[in-house]
């Protein structure tokens, strides 16, 4: 090991250890985006108002999250002695100061609040967080520091194995760092899964120079915020990835192409980065070996597309972010039409603990062709949207079970849609696995890891067209298929909410499909993912929509109409709350005017019992079929 | 509404850049920091500044959504238009918060004082459906809350 980083690697875990014999207690919030909503700064800040006021000997820091969103804000209590820790959630400012009197000036629990118990013994209330049902079964890598560390501290980061990759790398040659990445299968996270060391072979043996490294944290999928969690919650991750990366294939110098959404990952990931070049780690001459590498955070400003890697790096290039045509590929005429590689953030977070373990430890940890851990997050009618690491090959059921919480109650999965809104729906086959074969045999693909579970109430026609509006509004413009194409299909899709489907229409998006596999980049060529799915997996509804002119779930507004059923608690609430003025006067009672009425539902929330929701046309479809037949 | 900044202003502000196209976005990021958006004459600085053409900064600010080329205004309403708020009822509340604001999504009332947005999807999942008022989260909505929340709002800008 460098005899400079060794040094670094000694001091910050002296540090480390000297913080942790400290003997106060110490109290440690989650801080990221998912617990800011939900009032962790205020939870933090209260923390510190009443420890100062009480004058109680804390030690009050901040770290990453523990994956469980629903119970954010997140709180763990280490007592003094350094014994035991405990894992409480939901600690809302408002819970603060009963909070520290049970944890603090008493020194027990609060079991109401616990969660878990990360360190030391279980109690009769409060089990161990390893036995939690969230937490079985994860093996989590990536996320290991994740409440452990702070994220805005490189000395915690080095302290934990931090730059010790980096540090192997450093006495290895390209060629030899690459076998590593060979020999792990690291595949791309992104949902594409090209493997990681062939991408940096195709860099260390590029003959132009100089070489560039982009590191894709354009996470725009909705619904997923995989990256987000590494960025905000273990950034030395990434930075560390990029180095390795960097020594593998030449490069002098990086971008981290961040979207504009994610201002604190932003701020996190630039924090990094400048304690980084504060210890030597970047610049020029690193760590005295005479070799340079400056990394560089590109802010995003809104464009999904530029989550494509021609498109962002034409994004970088201070072009609009519109996808190139390939070839020639990135490894070939990246940035700046220098040989350059692209890799999401997974990926290359995940090079340092291959390099610090060796591939085949990195490996084992799954039995399916794809090998390692990686992260997903669930979202949509689940009880637990939260973020898990788990080894590849979970099945759906595990995931929205075990570790998502089940269905909200009441609720039964219908579908669910495995990564992004180009990456198609699938019926609730809960015995698929989370592995990329299963969904190319679909039509469709994996994704970067954003599971969206939806119930019966959710409308096939009206969730296709979400995506398919989601993709036009996103089209770079270049193609005509895309930009046309998707207009195209919202337009029939609009047209068959309204009641004008027409048995025609089927056909018609299936030539949409045929066309849109046209377009230059995989925002185009998936667009019609989620309609091509749909057609086959739920055929019926979309029958139903187009010849009986009805919605299942009563979303599409042209086949419903909201009545006044009768004159009932809350009447006139939902009349006063009608944002359209659509209810008047018939007589003594209330009466809902079509015309006006805009389906957003607000009166049925206050007058649930009163107002219904009806077919707009399958009495007159019934009729009409009678005096036909 | 503030004054447009002056030429000699912006000039400072962009100094720092350099003739090289990787500063288009760094440079049109600044502006909006400063202003909250990139006036016009701002792309005038920006293209002489990195010596290329108003075009192409007028090209790259309008690609992105998230480049503003006018002031916020007081209240914004940005409405997630993710997909487990969309499930839980986000469009109808979209349809209900323009009813009441009388403004289409994109857009802003006359005076400038409340306008409504499309915000992405930044994985807060768990308070679905919301939207950010001025940034901060407003989540577990129904469409009778937002709509309050909206009248509000109006009400206060009137």
């Amino acid at each position: 090991m460098n005899a400079a980083l060794q040094g670094m690697i000694d001091e910050a875990k002296r540090a480390w250890a000297e913080q942790r014999a400290s003997g106060r207690e110490q109290i440690t919030v989650s801080i990221d985006t998912s617990s800011l909503a939900r009032g962790a700064e205020e939870t933090l800040a209260a923390i510190r108002s009443q420890a100062a006021a009480l004058n109680l000997k804390v030690d009050v820091r901040i770290t990453g999250t523990w994956g469980m969103n629903w119970l954010e804000p997140t709180v763990t209590v280490r007592s003094a002695a350094g014994t035991r820790t405990v894992l409480y959630g939901n600690v809302t400012a408002d819970r603060v100061p009963e909070f520290l009197q049970a944890t603090v000036v008493e020194g027990r629990d609060l079991p109401e609040l616990a969660i878990g118990v990360v360190d030391g013994n279980a109690t009769a209330e409060v089990p161990l967080l390893s036995e939690h049902q969230f937490m079985r079964g994860q093996v989590r890598r990536l996320m290991a520091n994740m409440g452990t560390i702070d994220p805005e501290s490189i000395e915690e980061y080095l302290a934990h194995e931090g730059y010790e990759g980096f540090g192997k790398a450093l006495e290895m040659d390209a060629e030899a760092i690459v076998k590593h990445m060979l020999d792990s299968g690291l595949g791309g996270r992104a949902g594409g899964g090209f493997p990681a060391g062939r991408k940096w072979d195709f860099l260390r043996t590029a003959t132009a120079d100089p070489r560039y490294l982009v590191c894709n944290a354009d996470e725009g999928d909705p619904g997923a915020w995989v990256n987000r969690v590494v960025m905000e919650a273990d950034p030395h991750l990434v930075v560390e990835g990029m180095m390795i990366a960097a020594r593998a294939g030449h490069a002098r110098e990086g971008y981290i192409y961040i979207r504009y959404e994610y201002p604190l990952a932003i701020a996190r990931m630039q924090k990094a980065i400048d304690q980084a070049y504060a210890k030597g780690l970047l610049g020029t001459n690193i760590l005295g070996t005479g070799w340079d590498f400056d990394l560089i955070v590109h802010r995003g400003a809104g464009a999904y597309v530029c989550g494509e890697e021609t498109g962002l790096i034409n994004s970088i290039d201070g072009y609009r972010g519109m996808p190139r045509i390939k070839p020639p590929f990135p490894a070939q005429a990246g940035l700046w039409n220098k040989p350059t590689n692209v890799n999401n953030v997974e990926s290359y977070a995940n090079a340092p603990m291959i390099m610090r373990n060796g591939a085949e430890w990195w490996a084992n940890v799954s039995n399916e062709k794809e090998k390692g851990t990686k992260m997903f997050t669930f979202s949509g009618h689940v009880n637990w949207p939260g973020c898990v690491e788990v080894p590849f090959g979970p099945t759906i059921r595990q995931c929205l079970e075990q570790w998502a919480g089940g269905m909200l109650e009441g609720s039964r999965c219908k579908g669910f849609q495995p990564g992004g809104p180009l990456s198609g729906v699938v019926t609730a086959n809960l015995d698929l696995t989370l592995t990329l074969d299963p969904y190319r045999g679909m039509g469709m693909f994996l994704g970067g890891g954003g599971i969206v579970f939806f119930d019966e109430s959710t409308c096939i026609v009206d969730m296709c067209k979400y995506f398919l509006g989601f993709c036009e509004d996103e089209s770079c413009g270049r193609c005509t298929t895309c930009h046309g194409g998707t207009q195209r299909a919202v337009e029939i899709l609009r047209r068959i909410q309204q009641g004008g489907g027409r048995e025609s229409d089927i056909l018609n998006l299936e030539k949409l499909v045929q066309s849109l596999v046209w377009s230059n980049c995989f925002h185009g060529q998936f667009a019609m993912t989620s309609i091509k799915t749909a057609l086959k997996a739920f055929r019926s509804e979309w029958d139903e929509h187009i010849i009986e002119k009805r919605c299942r779930a009563g979303v599409c507004d042209g086949l419903i109409e909201y009545v006044v059923r009768a004159q009932g608690e809350g009447i006139d609430e939902a009349a006063d709350i009608c944002p359209t003025n659509a209810f008047y006067k018939d007589g003594a009672g209330w009466a809902i005017d079509d015309a006006l009425c805009v389906r957003c539902g607000a009166c049925k929330e206050l007058a649930p019992s009163s107002i219904e929701v009806r077919d707009r046309f399958a009495a007159r479809v019934a009729a009409g079929a009678a005096a036909g037949g | 509404m503030q004054a447009e900044p002056s030429m000699q202003e912006l000039r400072e502000l962009v100094a720092e850049f350099r003739p090289n196209r990787g500063h288009v976005m760094p440079a049109l990021h600044k502006v909006q920091d400063r202003y909250g958006y990139i006036p016009r004459v701002a792309m005038d600085v920006i293209a002489r500044q990195l010596n290329t053409t108003p075009a192409l900064i007028y090209g790259a600010a309008t690609f992105y959504t998230d480049f503003r080329l006018h002031p916020r205004p007081e209240t914004e309403i940005s409405w997630c238009s993710g997909p487990a708020c969309r499930l839980k009822g986000g469009d109808r509340i979209r349809e209900a918060i323009q009813q009441t604001l009388e403004v289409p999504l994109g857009g802003e009332s006359e005076d400038g004082r409340y306008g409504l947005h499309i915000g992405q999807c930044n994985g807060t999942c768990t308070e679905a459906p919301q939207v950010w008022v001025n940034e901060k989260v407003v989540g577990n909505l129904t469409v009778s809350k937002a709509i309050r929340l909206a009248r509000d709002v109006k009400g206060e800008a009137e």
